[in-house]
């Protein structure tokens, strides 16, 4: 059984930032949208993901509304905000950067 | 961090502390709503329902930990944690009543002792002038070898203001002492007391009329053109009902039309600290109020009556203003070597001008605060020691929190948190007993109809600096306990309630004893300075007052001013003299007089330049000065200062005859030591003056209401050689002297119907507040403060010392459990306390002295070291602490040694 890769420290906020600039979720679908969307190889603990919100939320990045659900329960709902825009912008290029340089010292030929 | 994102965050943390209880149920929620979707997951995967609510549990890694995870994400668990230490605090003070309003009590004693005292400080050297940026406002003063502090005359002013580049503005304003008033013409002018200031007074200072306008520069321009005056706000409102049509409507001022064109505001209640000032008239004005003949306001060089006042530039530093104006001053000097001869020039702060040497009232604050200070010191070691004692008690109550895993900086926290809270009461508290004193203060008004006021008052800078006060006391008498108390060893504070191990015990006791020595010390030197000021003031009150035993009981006064009806000097003298002729055949009156200002009076004396004949005089001095009176032949009997040697004055003293004088003995024997100065003459002004015999030498009286008597030269001069418009009349009867009002109305009224009688009151008012209640205030301000500090002492040091002995319980039975006898045990208890007061009494005998020396250089000048209150006090002190040892002592060594074995 493979060992799913430990999510890169640090990336969490920029993947939740990043999922909610596409359409505002509650925790729930959040989670569920994690796993798809990576196939299952970045599983986030759903102990850490839930601080992880509030603490974008209390940075302002991202803001929540209490909305019903399609199957008619309230949830509540994260959306991006302005400063919650440059911050996954920001992130976005910072993790750009890194991951270039990451791969290309692995794809070093070696001698 | 950015500004943009506080304007985000803010409200989010602001969010989390005032909903805190929403926040919580919605964090409820959430969480609730993603387990039942996760349960939900699992059921559909064929768990049974509870199989899936544990695995979503888990998956989730317990719910209170992500919860408290959630509430740190908030950032306000510092004050989350705070409000549940305040709440957790009022508990377990709740626990404790007794012991907690002692703490309380004695910190609002502490700081309410502060509050009167700082009120007294503020109002006197700290409270800024009331106008904008009053940091830049500094006073230029002209100096000399006498006065460090000395007036500009009105050309100096104009030079200053045209050839200093310092200031964005040069103001000046005389003091206007009595002006006749009156709101409509025809009315019976009333006196009042005004400013005069330079046409620029309110623009420089920043000063915007509440109605109407300050004043335009042009007004100040020409003399006698522009007759416009401001109103001061207090006054607007006595005398106009605060009417706002007042503007525009005319006034008379010593019989001449004014315009109104402003009323001053509110926030302006004038630059002084006594002196409110009614109303305010350009200089340019100046000849309308001049009070003697032979100065001219506009032309004197050195009728120097001026306080000139600048703002100082945006960039220029003090130092380049002063550097300036010395200068200036220099130039001075040499274009005009007469006016100006050994004069120099200083800017000065409002601070410096506040706390001038030749000032007592703030001398008085800052000793008054002083000792308040050390009485809050004494309630903080007592609050100290009580707080001590409590957290001893609760050793084990601490040790489990330790045990369970609190942390010592939060435990300290706690501790701390209680005895904020403590003191902050005490601070609510103290400003409360801080009221009563304040309020004390104010009971008593100055005796004159000038707008005069105490400057005392509880206001918002008085309360912060309490609570500030407060807050630090808490530190002081929380930080000790709470670190020694959280530094217990577990086994040690959870075996027993109250742990002691030989190596430490030694070091806290150090602490506690300490405490003892420094209430004694402290409590001493209190009362010595106390005391010392109490009879200080009680020998000023009763010295060079004997005089008035018979005038206070008996004389009228009434104030006259004959210019305020348009007299000239011969219609003034004949007003006077035919005054007296009549008042001195009404039945029951044993004499009249009259004077510019009797002792003790409120108006300042005139000065007289003078140069004694036969004297070398010394090389840089022109003249010599000495405060002056001058006074009728009536004067001497009627007020009752008697003539030592030689004679009063006669009717025959008049401009027909040679100038005599009467001078007191500290002038006779200053100019003439060991001689007699009956014959003896000096020159007025000059050398070359009019020469003016002396014919008598006056006992010397108390002439002012300073509460600090200094021998003071003094010159009585008959009025007939010198007239004066102003005048005091002094009506002695043999009755009530209320009683002459009547007669003297009638009169004057016989004279002249239209002659107003400024004011009228009898002496003894003015020797209640002279000699009576205001040294008084003080006296009972001192008294409080040294009794109030000696009860904090006497009890803290009761509770200490008893304290120390019951801890010793167990140490004490097992000494009598092997053979020690009760007496034995008391030796031991007891000199251990004598020890420690004994040295305390030692260290507060030192400071008591150094205190008293201090005090004595600064105020007195009188007594040496008061032998006295060490006698007194020592002895309470070492009665107090055997009683606090014996009591418990006594308990400590019959009690069963079985029964103190097993004692915690």
């Amino acid at each position: 059984m493979s060992k799913p890769a430990d999510l890169v420290q640090g990336t969490l906020d920029l993947l939740l930032l990043k999922l909610l600039a596409v359409e505002p979720l509650h925790g729930w679908a959040i989670s569920l949208r994690l796993r798809a969307v990576s196939g299952d190889v970045l599983q986030v603990s759903e102990g850490s993901l839930y601080p992880a919100l509030h603490k974008l939320e209390q940075e302002g990045w991202i803001k929540a509304e209490w909305k019903t659900t399609e199957n008619n329960r309230r949830a509540k709902f994260y959306a991006l905000t302005r400063l919650g825009r440059k911050q996954l912008d920001l992130e976005a290029s910072n993790w750009q950067r890194l991951s270039t340089a990451i791969s290309r010292v692995v794809q070093l030929s070696e001698a | 961090m950015k500004m943009e994102h506080w304007w985000f965050t803010a409200p989010l943390r602001l969010k989390s502390i005032f909903r805190r209880g929403r926040a919580e149920q919605e964090l409820d929620e959430e969480l609730q709503f993603h387990l039942e979707k996760k349960i939900e997951e699992g059921v559909a995967e064929g768990l049974a329902p509870e199989e899936a609510r544990v695995r979503a549990i888990r998956a989730m890694g317990g719910l209170d930990q992500r919860k408290e995870e959630i509430r740190d994400a908030r950032r306000i668990h510092w004050l989350t944690d705070f409000l549940d230490d305040v709440r957790y605090a009022l508990r377990s003070l709740r626990r404790t009543p007794g012991l907690s309003a002692l703490v309380v009590v004695t910190i609002a004693l502490g700081i309410g002792m502060t509050a009167t005292p700082f009120s007294m400080l503020d109002g006197l050297i700290f409270r800024p002038y009331p106008v904008p940026h009053p940091g830049n406002v500094v006073t230029l003063v002209s100096t000399s070898r006498d006065n460090a502090y000395d007036s500009f005359s009105y050309r100096e002013y104009l030079d200053i203001r045209d050839h200093t580049k310092s200031y964005d503005g040069v103001v000046a304003n005389a003091g206007l002492q009595s002006v006749g008033f009156a709101s409509r013409p025809g009315e019976t002018p009333q006196v009042r007391g005004g400013l005069l200031v330079s046409g620029n007074y309110f623009r420089v200072l920043g000063v915007e009329p509440t109605l109407g306008r300050g004043f335009r520069d042009e007004e100040d321009r020409v003399p006698g053109r522009d007759a416009v005056v401001v109103l001061a706000p207090d006054f607007w409102k006595r005398e106009f009902a605060a009417d706002p049509s007042v503007v525009g409507k005319m006034v008379r001022l010593n019989g001449v039309d004014f315009t109104v064109i402003g009323v001053a505001p509110e926030s302006f209640p004038g630059m002084f600290i006594f002196m409110r000032p009614d109303f305010y008239v350009p200089f340019a004005m100046a000849g309308k109020f001049s009070t003697d003949p032979r100065k001219n306001f506009f032309v004197d060089r050195d009728d120097r009556e001026l306080t000139v006042r600048g703002r100082l530039r945006a960039g220029t530093s003090l130092r380049e203003a002063r550097s300036e104006l010395a200068v200036l001053a220099r130039s001075f000097e040499r274009e005009y070597p007469k006016a100006s001869r050994e004069r120099g020039a200083a800017v000065r702060t409002q601070f410096e001008m506040r706390t001038q040497d030749s000032d007592v009232n703030w001398k008085f604050g800052v000793i008054f605060t002083v000792l308040a200070l050390a009485v809050l010191l004494v309630a903080c070691t007592n609050a100290a020691g009580l707080l001590l004692s409590r957290a001893r008690t609760r050793t084990r109550e601490i040790a489990v929190r330790l045990a369970i895993g609190a942390g010592r900086f939060r435990l300290v926290r706690l501790l701390l948190t209680e005895s904020l809270v403590l003191a902050l009461l005490g601070g609510l508290g103290g400003i409360a007993v801080g009221y009563a004193g304040i309020a004390a203060l104010d009971t008593f008004t100055i005796p004159t109809e000038l707008p005069m006021k105490v400057p005392f008052h509880m206001d918002l800078r008085v309360m912060i600096a309490s609570l500030v006060l407060a807050a630090l006391s808490a530190i002081f008498c929380g930080l000790a306990p709470a670190l020694q108390s959280t530094r217990t060893d577990l086994w040690k504070g959870l075996k027993s309630a109250d742990g002691e191990e030989p190596g430490r015990a030694r070091k806290r006791l150090w602490g506690r004893n300490a405490l003892v020595v420094a209430q004694v010390a402290m409590s001493l030197m209190l009362l010595a300075a106390s005391f010392l000021m109490f009879r200080g003031f009680r020998h000023s009150i009763g010295e060079g007052v004997d005089f008035a035993r018979d005038a206070k009981d008996h004389v009228l006064m009434v104030r006259f001013d004959p210019r305020l009806v348009q007299y000239d000097t011969a219609r003034t003298e004949l007003f006077y003299k035919r005054l007296s002729e009549r008042l001195r055949e009404v039945p029951d009156v044993r004499g009249t007089a009259y004077t510019q200002n009797p002792p003790l009076g409120l108006d300042d004396f005139d000065r007289l330049a003078f140069v004694p004949e036969g004297f070398q005089m010394p090389r840089d001095r022109e003249n010599f000065a000495s405060m002056m009176d001058t006074v009728d032949d009536g004067f001497f009997e009627t007020m009752g200062v008697p003539i030592l040697r030689g004679r009063g004055f006669r009717t025959s003293d008049d401009t027909n005859s040679p100038r005599v004088a009467v001078v007191n003995e500290f002038f006779a024997s200053h100019y003439w030591p060991n001689q007699n100065a009956i014959g003896k003459r000096f020159r007025l002004d000059r050398s070359d003056g009019a020469p003016v015999e002396i014919v008598g030498i006056a006992k010397a009286v108390k002439y002012r209401d300073s509460p600090v008597g200094k021998s003071i030269d003094f010159v009585y001069l008959p009025v007939a050689q010198h007239p004066s418009a102003r005048l005091v009349l002094l009506v002695n009867a043999a009755r009530d002297p209320l009683q002459m009002l009547e007669p003297v109305k009638e009169a004057v009224r016989a004279l002249d119907p239209n002659m107003p009688l400024l004011e009228t009151r009898t002496y003894g008012d003015l020797y209640r507040y002279s000699v009576v209640e205001g040294p008084g205030v003080a006296v009972k301000l001192v008294g409080t403060l040294g009794v109030v500090g000696l009860i904090l002492a006497i009890a803290g040091l009761y509770g200490l010392v008893a304290y120390n002995v019951a801890r010793r319980t167990r140490e004490i039975g097992i000494r009598i459990a092997i053979g020690a006898k009760p007496v034995d045990v008391l030796r031991l208890v007891m000199s251990k306390g004598l020890l420690l007061v004994g040295i305390g009494a030692a260290i507060g005998l030192v400071m008591g002295i150094a205190v008293e020396r201090l005090m004595n250089a600064m105020l007195f000048n009188a007594g040496g070291v008061d032998h006295l209150v060490y006698l007194v006090v020592v002895p309470a002190m070492v009665l107090v602490t055997m009683l606090a040892a014996y009591a418990p002592a006594r308990k400590a060594a019959h009690i069963a040694p079985t029964l103190a074995l097993r004692c915690e």
